[in-house]
């Protein structure tokens, strides 16, 4: 049986990032070497500015109360958990380059790497997960 | 219910119960009961899923006034080493006989299921307990698969008893009713 998961985090609204984070974070926290490779709009995560504003769908808004309601964490503490959990964080290089930013831009602890840095890492994980 | 660790996830959503479980099982040591207190009704499903991912025992839950108790317990290194105790009895034959059975799981387990009539004595209180067993009964322990209660069997012969034996297998193959206090 694989003990990886590989995702794909391309989309960079706030409703992507739950999906990535909670997933990442239980599939850690259940023992497994999990990798995301941030790409596109997925940067938006764990870009430090940018990670604290992450956008609702148009329309959304007033899931805003729902998400308080539930005391859902939020996207900073998810990112920090999932680095404590040992989540492995890969940028990708040609959006970086694309969207003009250096690992500066981002937060601590993160690899910059290709599509084949991911593709090495996910060639035997099982799921391998996209959002 | 008694328990060796207390984790408070109440108020907390998915996946915080889980990853405040997997943090609060790494200060247990093996065999130990971990309680998990948590409003989430997805731990429901999902304290179970991840106990079985990576291979700790779901005991039970407990559900009362919006709080769910989980009981869980660690066993991440499974003892291997071979049973040595070999005073053995199969577990269809223990209702037939007139001996005491000597459940030594620990409080949690044997609330959540347990053979008619049996006594509960958790595995590390044995020594402390000798006292409430009778050395002229024929004593058949059970545990969950045979492996605690081969070691029970031998410390008891080591205090003097002798009519001892390890039920096998133990009661994850029990098929008969279980009497619960929950």
């Amino acid at each position: 049986m694989s003990n990886k998961v590989a995702i794909i985090a391309s989309n960079g609204g706030l409703f992507d990032a739950y999906k990535v984070f909670n997933i990442a974070t239980a599939a850690a926290a259940s023992d497994k070497e999990v990798a995301i490779f941030f790409t596109f709009e997925g940067l938006n995560f764990i870009h430090k500015q940018g990670m604290h504003a992450l956008p609702m769908p148009a329309g959304a808004e007033r899931y805003a109360e729902g998400f308080a309601k539930a005391n859902v964490p939020a996207i900073p503490q998810l990112v920090e958990m999932a680095q404590e959990l040992g989540v492995k964080f890969i940028a990708c290089q040609m959006t970086m380059d694309v969207m003009g930013l250096s690992t500066d831009d981002f937060i601590e602890g993160i690899e910059v790497g290709g599509a084949v840095t991911f593709l090495e890492f996910a060639k035997d994980a099982a799921p391998s997960l996209s959002f | 219910m008694k328990a060796d660790f207390q984790l408070d996830a109440k108020g907390l959503s998915c996946p915080m119960p889980i990853v405040k479980t997997k943090k609060a099982m790494a200060e247990l040591v093996d065999g130990q009961v971990l309680e998990v207190c948590a409003t989430d009704k997805g731990s429901k499903a999902d304290l179970i899923a991840w106990a079985e991912t990576v291979g700790h025992q779901y005991i039970g839950m407990i559900e009362t006034d919006d709080v769910l108790k989980h009981y869980i317990r660690k066993c991440t290194n499974d003892r291997t080493e071979e049973m040595t105790f070999d005073q053995t009895i199969e577990l269809e034959q223990v209702t037939n006989r007139e001996g005491l059975i000597l459940d030594v799981r620990e409080e949690a387990e044997f609330a959540f299921g347990h053979i008619e009539g049996a006594k509960s004595i958790p595995m590390g209180e044995l020594e402390a307990r000798l006292a409430e067993l009778d050395k002229e009964q024929e004593i058949y322990v059970i545990c969950r698969t045979g492996k605690r209660s081969d070691l029970a069997a031998q410390k008891l012969v080591l205090h003097g008893f002798t009519k001892v034996f390890n039920v096998l297998p133990g009661m994850t193959s029990w098929t008969g009713d279980l009497i619960k206090n929950i």
